[in-house]
């Protein structure tokens, strides 16, 4: 091994002899993107136009004349002169058809349309939007709680240790699946709202991590060194602590990111979730239920969406675990 | 001894598994004679004063009885517990005669006490039956007259006081007068009443169980006895009735359309369609700047699809109303039509209330307020969810912002009853021919069931007359002027009312469809093969 | 060791009062009123007027809501000090009634779930830690990751078309409930087996997403197991293969393995409400979800309180098992 090399660039070596982990990041990095271009993916605007009065792209930004017009009729029959290119899905999630209820997957709807004639298709690519802000939103936010609380707990000891200590005792205690629904019922279900929950509910590994890791290390004597030569708590922490700390967080976050997306989906099975005029798979897999043996494509596009994003993470974190584990190294 | 080696402990293991499995000894025969259908949830409390919900009140009908019944094919009041009632000229008290020999299901005779105890447990303030207590605020005294009568006594005269007061099951006073509390009394769960079920077993979240009362006074049901089966998923209670585990159930539109039309279904079980008085309809808040102007909620109405609703979402099963009235009823001022489905016009309605994009963001003002509402919609109702998600998108075209909220049942009662919201769907059970005063009456705006605000001072006065008007020709003649009130005004947008949809086993004869439904009490039993309990 | 013991039970106080007050305020600051569901049926939607709002405020003083939350509270930690958890709101039942008809349920249901996971998955953690990065190692990862990342919500509905319709496909399992009606008739092993013939589906949703955990947590365990030297000491000895690992690596590696089954309470108590719910069994879970949806408050704070005191002892298990298996954790200060 050459002894420049950082750890993380040996961790980015043990990573991407994985070929499936590479995989797998690369179907997240492209779920990322269709999340992101969901407009331009999935819409019933033109991507780019031309008309009497020049060149416009209305899936980014309606011009002013286009407004008020019905856009199934004006794109399906466009006006003599008007020259247009519609996205590969010339649905939104929203707009629906009750001339086409329950259509089989075909030309005109890929996957299908749902019980109120909206494309199927069209809402799966608006729902990665959901699930994976959902994922990362809420995981941001447990590693954000945990980690100042693990640090202050791990760092400080004494009774700031004891009184953390017991809060995540607290927390481990409720049947979290539960408390989420007891607090939804509370603040009302929005997309903030479950981002916020999932997040306050699931810090306690990482603070437990970073606690047991701050513990061990904060009596090495590198640290020891730091806080004779007077360096800041802070400083010491941010500077000598963390970075060691760092890679067990990293390892969980991936599978954070599953749980957080699995929770997200079942609460909206339960119609906790999102509004109705948000795409979620999992409100979607609810809604599929009562077609479920007359429309088949209702109940498997969400749920192998579902399940394809939750692998992808889950292969990632995994890959990861054994990528830091220096036992396993070879 | 040698120890047996872990393959043939788990062998042996498998082998045991597999013989328990393969001896049938595990099934359970089901009587042919016991009909099980199913509930989507508990019910709440089995006590005819305190039960609010659905399923109990069904569930009940069996067990408890009233003075009066009515007579399913003519729709008109029968004896029941009365033989004979009175009413005085002024229509201010009624006279009911019991009759003999009925006795509780436990075997203790029914009297007059039964019938006097259960009015004055209704109007006790202690007792858990708001709902129930609200509609006896006029009743001024309930007297015992001799030893078989009894006579209530109102301080005005009101059309449905004697179905009121002959329709209310009558509860034991000999069980629940003991002096416990009634609001959780144990015979809440363990009912006794004179009717021909009689209570059985009530598993919290697995079943309820009647059996037949073999010393019931009238004639006797051929089934045995009735379990409810609790699954809270109605997919759940679908799969299992095709599985062969439930005899009779309400299916949905979509099972009813498109899941039972094949062959092997329609030969094991019958379906049935009926109209109940029921309504569905979009409540707008009148108190609210843009729902203020009767031109505006005509256009909304117009905005809804309610016929590609009905024959889309309900696949067929309902019809778009204009009217609070039973649909077969003859109170429905059959010539109103209702307001077609017309963008278009729709448009020129807002741009006539002044509702016009003023400062060209895309949504319409007035006076500086932006035409934005929120849609609030229970989250158990598919039907509003859909229509959340079609007025969002049809309403934006016309430059009206719908956001559509889902919101639990216990926080959309709060909001409506502070008025606090701009839209909602609900739906109403009715009666056959109901009042309109709870709903549309003014005095009911404030804190009342009147949700819309709807306030029309020649409406009052139909709605009061209407009350103590004891002809019902002439309460037609009211009740079609008040129609045509409401319909201008467009207060709510009716949508439909549904059809409830039943499958029955074949193996039960004489099923007979009455307007309002299925009558099980008349029911016989034919051949079947061996059932099995899943 | 009994000191530390006390230690422990006294810092137990805080943690539950803490508990305890978090539950109590989440609550009952949530919008929607018992007392107003309970006089606005479901069947008239709205049936209030001016009469009804004084009969709300009856109600709501029947159930004692209108007092201050803060003597609420009191009263209500009262009553549970003598364990009376008051009644349901919903149908005026003791508290602790339905939670004994529903606990039961939930704990056969998980107790079967967790043994099914250990003993699927001990032997598969132990078989590919015996070949790491083998070619059984790597195809057991990948099959069991795909199996933990399926959510069970969707296999439960999967499950119930498969085996539901009526003889269109497999007609083999029940699809609700725990046990048929009238199983009791049967011989006990009749129930028995009638139980576990209801419980095929619901524990093959709830126990597949373990494995993966589970058996990646028996591998590491082992893998560290394996390089000992005692381990090594054996084989040197000329043991068989099978008995090095059961007798002496196994043995070992289960230690961990059998301390995480205290940390598993919380979900064995909370039932799982999607599978409760989809598959009709009156369980913890279901019963939670209805209690929050009805706003049942008794009912709510008596599942919360009572899987915390048996959650927070079976960490205190778990914590002094844990230091009498293993000799090298000691109690007290640091």
């Amino acid at each position: 091994m050459m002894p420049s090399q950082t750890y993380s660039a040996i961790v980015w070596r043990q990573f991407r002899k994985s070929r499936l982990a590479t995989v797998s990041l690369l179907f997240v990095v492209v779920l990322a993107c269709v999340a992101i271009m969901a407009p331009l993916i999935a819409n019933d605007r033109p991507l780019i136009m031309r008309d009497a009065q020049g060149f416009a792209a209305p899936a980014l930004h309606l011009p002013a004349r286009l407004r008020g017009v019905d856009m199934q009729l004006f794109t399906q029959n466009p006006p003599p002169g008007v020259w247009l290119i519609m996205p590969p899905i010339p649905y939104r999630p929203g707009s629906y058809d009750l001339g086409a209820v329950l259509v089989s997957p075909s030309r005109a709807h890929l996957l299908g349309t749902d019980g109120d004639g909206r494309d199927v298709a069209s809402q799966i690519v608006w729902g990665t939007r959901i699930s994976l802000s959902v994922g990362l939103i809420a995981v941001g936010l447990a590693v954000f709680i945990g980690l100042i609380l693990g640090a202050l707990a791990g760092f400080y000891g004494g009774w700031i240790d004891i009184v953390i200590s017991r809060f995540v005792e607290v927390m481990l205690c409720f049947p979290t699946f539960f408390l989420i629904l007891v607090v939804l019922a509370f603040v009302g279900p929005s997309i903030y709202n479950i981002m916020i929950v999932i997040g306050i509910t699931s810090w306690t590994g990482t603070a437990r991590l970073i606690r047991a890791e701050f513990l061990r290390l904060r009596s090495r004597e590198f640290v020891l060194a730091a806080t004779v030569s007077g360096a800041r708590h802070l400083r010491i922490m941010r500077r000598h602590l963390l970075p060691n700390a760092i890679a067990p967080i990293l390892v969980a976050a991936p599978f954070g990111v599953a749980g957080a997306i699995l929770v997200e989906a079942s609460l909206s099975f339960l119609g906790f979730g999102v509004p109705p005029t948000e795409p979620s798979w999992g409100s979607m897999l609810a809604q599929a239920q009562r077609f479920m043996d007359i429309a088949w494509w209702l109940t498997l596009a969400p749920g192998f969406a579902i399940f394809a994003t939750i692998m992808a993470y889950n292969l990632i974190g995994e890959t990861l675990r054994d990528a830091i584990d220096p036992n396993l190294k070879t | 001894m040698r120890r047996p080696s872990p393959r043939s402990v788990v062998l042996g293991v498998c082998a045991l598994i597999a013989l328990m499995i393969s001896s049938c000894d595990f099934r359970v025969e089901r009587s042919p004679d016991v009909l099980t259908t199913s509930l989507l949830g508990d019910p709440t409390i089995l006590n005819p004063v305190l039960a609010t919900d659905a399923y109990a009140q069904g569930i009940l009908s069996y067990i408890y009885q009233g003075l009066l019944d009515l007579d399913i094919e003519t729709m008109e009041l029968v004896p029941m517990l009365a033989e004979r009632w009175e009413a005085s000229e002024d229509h201010l008290s009624y006279t009911y005669w019991i009759r003999e020999g009925v006795r509780w299901q436990d075997g203790t005779p029914f009297t007059v006490d039964d019938v006097l105890f259960t009015f004055e447990t209704i109007l006790d303030p202690k007792v858990d039956a708001a709902r129930l207590r609200n509609y006896f605020r006029n009743l001024k005294a309930i007297e015992r007259v001799g030893d078989r009568g009894v006579r209530f006594v109102f301080t005005e005269p009101y059309f449905r006081a004697h179905i009121m007061c002959g329709r209310q099951p009558i509860i034991p006073k000999h069980i629940f007068g003991d002096g416990q509390e009634m609001n959780s009394h144990p015979a809440n769960r363990t009912p006794v009443g004179t009717g021909p079920y009689r209570f059985a077993e009530w598993k919290t979240g697995q079943r309820v169980r009647l059996d037949r009362f073999e010393g019931y006074w009238g004639d006797k049901p051929a089934i045995r006895g009735i379990v409810y089966k609790i699954i809270p998923e109605q997919v759940t209670a679908f799969q299992l009735m095709r599985k062969g585990g439930l005899d009779a159930d309400t299916v949905s539109a979509v099972q009813w359309a498109r899941q039972t039309e094949d062959r092997a279904f329609n030969e094991r079980f019958s379906k049935h369609r009926f109209f109940p008085p029921n309504y569905f309809f979009v409540a707008w808040n009148n108190r609210k700047p843009y729902f203020s102007d009767p031109l505006v909620r005509r256009a909304m109405t117009m905005l809804i699809d309610r016929e590609a609703i009905v024959r889309e979402l309900l696949f067929g099963q309902g019809h778009v109303i204009d009217s609070s009235f039973y649909l077969y009823g003859r109170e429905v001022d059959r010539d109103i039509t209702p307001l077609p489905y017309d963008p278009a016009q729709a448009v020129k309605l807002l741009d006539a209330s002044g509702w016009i994009d003023h400062d060209g963001d895309g949504i319409r003002d007035k006076d500086g307020t932006p035409f934005r509402f929120v849609y609030l919609y229970p989250a158990e109702s598919r039907l509003a969810r859909s229509i959340g998600i079609f007025m969002r998108e049809d309403l934006a075209k016309v430059g009206i912002d719908c956001e559509p909220r889902q919101i639990e049942w216990a926080t959309l009662l709060k909001l409506l009853g502070e008025r606090n919201y701009d839209a909602t769907q609900l739906g109403y059970t009715g009666q056959l021919e109901s009042d309109p005063f709870q709903v549309w009456h003014s005095s009911q705006a404030e804190a009342g069931s009147n949700l819309s605000g709807f306030a029309d001072a020649r409406a009052d006065a139909l709605i009061e007359e209407a009350r103590r008007t004891f002809d019902r020709d002439r309460r037609i003649e009211l009740y079609r002027e008040f129609q045509r009130i409401v319909h201008a005004a467009q207060p709510v947008t009716f949508l439909f009312t549904s059809a409830t949809l039943e499958v029955v086993d074949r193996r039960f004869t004489d099923v007979v469809d009455y307007p309002m439904g299925l009558d099980l009490m008349k029911w016989g039993i034919g051949p079947s093969a061996v059932l099995y309990e899943w | 060791m009994f000191s530390y013991v006390i230690k422990r039970l006294l810092l137990m106080i805080p943690t539950f009062f803490g508990i305890v007050v978090v539950t109590f305020a989440v609550v009952h600051l949530a919008p929607g009123d018992p007392a107003e569901l309970k006089a606005q049926s479901a069947r008239e939607a709205i049936a209030s007027d001016q009469a009804t709002q004084q009969i709300v405020a009856e109600t709501r003083a029947l159930y004692g809501l209108d007092k201050p939350l803060v003597v609420q509270f009191g009263l209500w930690m009262k009553r549970v000090v003598t364990l009376d958890f008051g009644t349901s709101f919903r149908d005026h039942r003791p508290v602790i009634d339905k939670i004994g008809d529903a606990l039961p349920i939930t704990l056969t249901l998980n107790v079967l779930t967790i043994l099914i996971v250990y003993l699927v998955s001990i032997p598969l953690g132990v078989y590919t830690a015996l070949k790491p990065r083998g070619v059984a190692d790597r195809a057991a990862t990948v099959g069991l990751l795909v199996l933990y990342s399926l959510p069970s919500f969707w296999v439960a509905m999967m499950l119930i078309v498969a085996f539901g319709g009526g003889g269109d496909w497999f007609n083999w399992f029940p699809i609700t409930g725990f046990v048929s009606d009238h199983a009791d008739l049967l011989p006990w092993y009749g129930w028995v087996a009638n139980v576990a013939w209801h419980l095929v589906l619901p524990v093959a949703c709830l126990t597949y997403g373990g494995f993966a955990f589970l058996s990646r947590f028996a591998r590491t365990a082992m893998l560290e197991v394996i390089r000992q030297d005692y381990v090594r000491t054996a084989r040197a000895k000329g043991l068989s293969e099978w008995c090095v690992v059961t007798k002496h690596a196994l043995r070992n590696a289960l230690i961990p393995m059998l301390t995480l089954m205290g940390t598993l309470l919380p979900a064995l108590l909370g039932g799982s409400v999607i599978v409760e719910q989809i598959f009709a069994i009156p369980g913890m879970g279901r019963l939670g979800f209805e209690s929050v949806l009805a706003r049942d408050y008794p009912v709510i704070m008596a599942i919360a309180t009572i899987s915390a005191v048996l959650t927070l002892l079976s960490i205190l298990i778990t914590d002094i098992l844990y230091a009498v298996v293993d000799p090298r954790v000691t109690f007290g200060k640091r």
